[in-house]
């Protein structure tokens, strides 16, 4: 039998906890509860839950700033639950790194129709490249990343510095190579939310490794920008002794 | 939201059954203890809490009307209303007395 889903309610109000975890169970999930930020963090010393229900307004901490802290350290999905229920509370909390944002009140239906969505829309996505590639050297349009010493080499073997999201954001993209991937795809597997959870900044940040990369930026051959979709990496990429990745997208610029 | 002597009707998940009860003693406490002693104490500042968190909680279980209330009594607290403040306590007695719960 599969491990049911692990869902952590934090909420300071127990009717809602309650509801939440019973809704939950009810519907084939294992809930945890607490009230406040420090009971989030005495349970993330000792479990990974699947996915966070968060409460902005709880008696310790605010919740934005633990939706913050939480996805510069893990890439568990948050789906805020909060009674702030105006636009720019909405727009801050998923600008802080929320998957999804439910006013209260809400319909429970709704909001497990939520937690199965973002469960599904984050198991959509590779596992952890940190641990995927630790060890690994990649070789592409004849670059060469060596990932564990973070060096870059250029086809005249010129070493080329990168900044730490710049090397996070290349490293996505070697990880899937001629697939195209959404800003918010490569916000996550770069960990870039951490950084600043805005669209433009994988904009930016793409247009500053085009320019590492020397791809003409007016024309790009290595990272082609797809519109409306996001942007891929359309070459061959090597990993070790592996080819994969064959540039057949067949995507223009 | 004035006095009703009408049966209220609410039909609820019977997914909710084990925990409405438990719910709705909550509410009847609020009208009992909670609110008149914060509102006899002037603390406005547990009165917008308690009328937040029926505001957030009441159409989750199926009450629409708790979340209505809570949202007069958290608006009154922020406005130190105290007549608004007797006016939800009245409405909230009011529709604990006639809600009728079917599950289904």
């Amino acid at each position: 039998m599969a491990t049911p889903d692990h869902v952590l309610v934090v909420d300071d109000d127990p009717d809602i906890r309650n509801l939440v975890g019973k809704l939950l169970e009810k519907n084939g999930f294992r809930a945890s509860k607490v009230s406040d930020g420090k009971g989030l963090r005495m349970l993330l010393e000792k479990s990974q839950p699947d996915l966070i229900i968060l409460d902005l307004m709880l008696p310790d901490e605010d919740g934005l700033v633990l939706c913050r802290n939480l996805r510069s350290r893990s890439n568990i999905p948050v789906i805020i639950l909060s009674a702030r229920g105006e636009d720019m509370d909405r727009i801050i909390g998923l600008e802080m790194g929320a998957d999804d944002y439910l006013g209260k009140p809400f319909h429970p239906r709704e909001l497990l129709a939520r937690v199965k969505s973002v469960l599904r829309r984050a198991r959509s996505m590779p596992g952890d490249i940190q641990e995927l590639d630790a060890n690994a050297t990649y070789r592409f349009a004849g670059w060469v990343l060596d990932v564990p010493t973070r060096q870059l080499y250029s086809p005249k073997s010129k070493k080329i510095f990168l900044s730490g999201g710049e090397f996070a954001l290349l490293r996505v993209f070697l990880n899937h190579p001629n697939r195209v991937l959404s800003r918010d795809q490569l916000l996550d597997f770069s960990h870039g939310r951490e950084i600043e959870p805005f669209d433009r900044t994988i904009d930016m940040q793409v247009s500053r490794l085009r320019r590492r990369l020397g791809d003409d930026p007016k024309k790009p051959s290595l990272i082609k920008t797809v519109r409306s979709a996001g942007y891929v990496l359309a070459v061959r990429v090597e990993r070790g002794g592996d080819t994969y990745g064959a540039d057949d997208s067949g995507l223009g610029d | 939201m004035g006095v009703q002597s009408d049966k209220i009707t609410v039909h609820i998940d019977e997914d909710l059954a084990e925990i409405v009860p438990g719910y709705l003693f909550n509410r009847r406490k609020d009208v009992d203890q909670q609110l008149p002693q914060a509102l006899a104490s002037g603390d406005f500042q547990t009165l917008r809490i308690l009328g937040h968190r029926m505001k957030g909680s009441g159409a989750g279980y199926g009450f629409e009307g708790v979340s209505e209330i809570g949202r007069a009594i958290e608006e009154a607290a922020k406005l130190e209303n105290r007549d608004g403040i007797t006016q939800g306590i009245a409405d909230l007695a009011n529709y604990l007395d006639h809600l009728d719960v079917i599950y289904d």
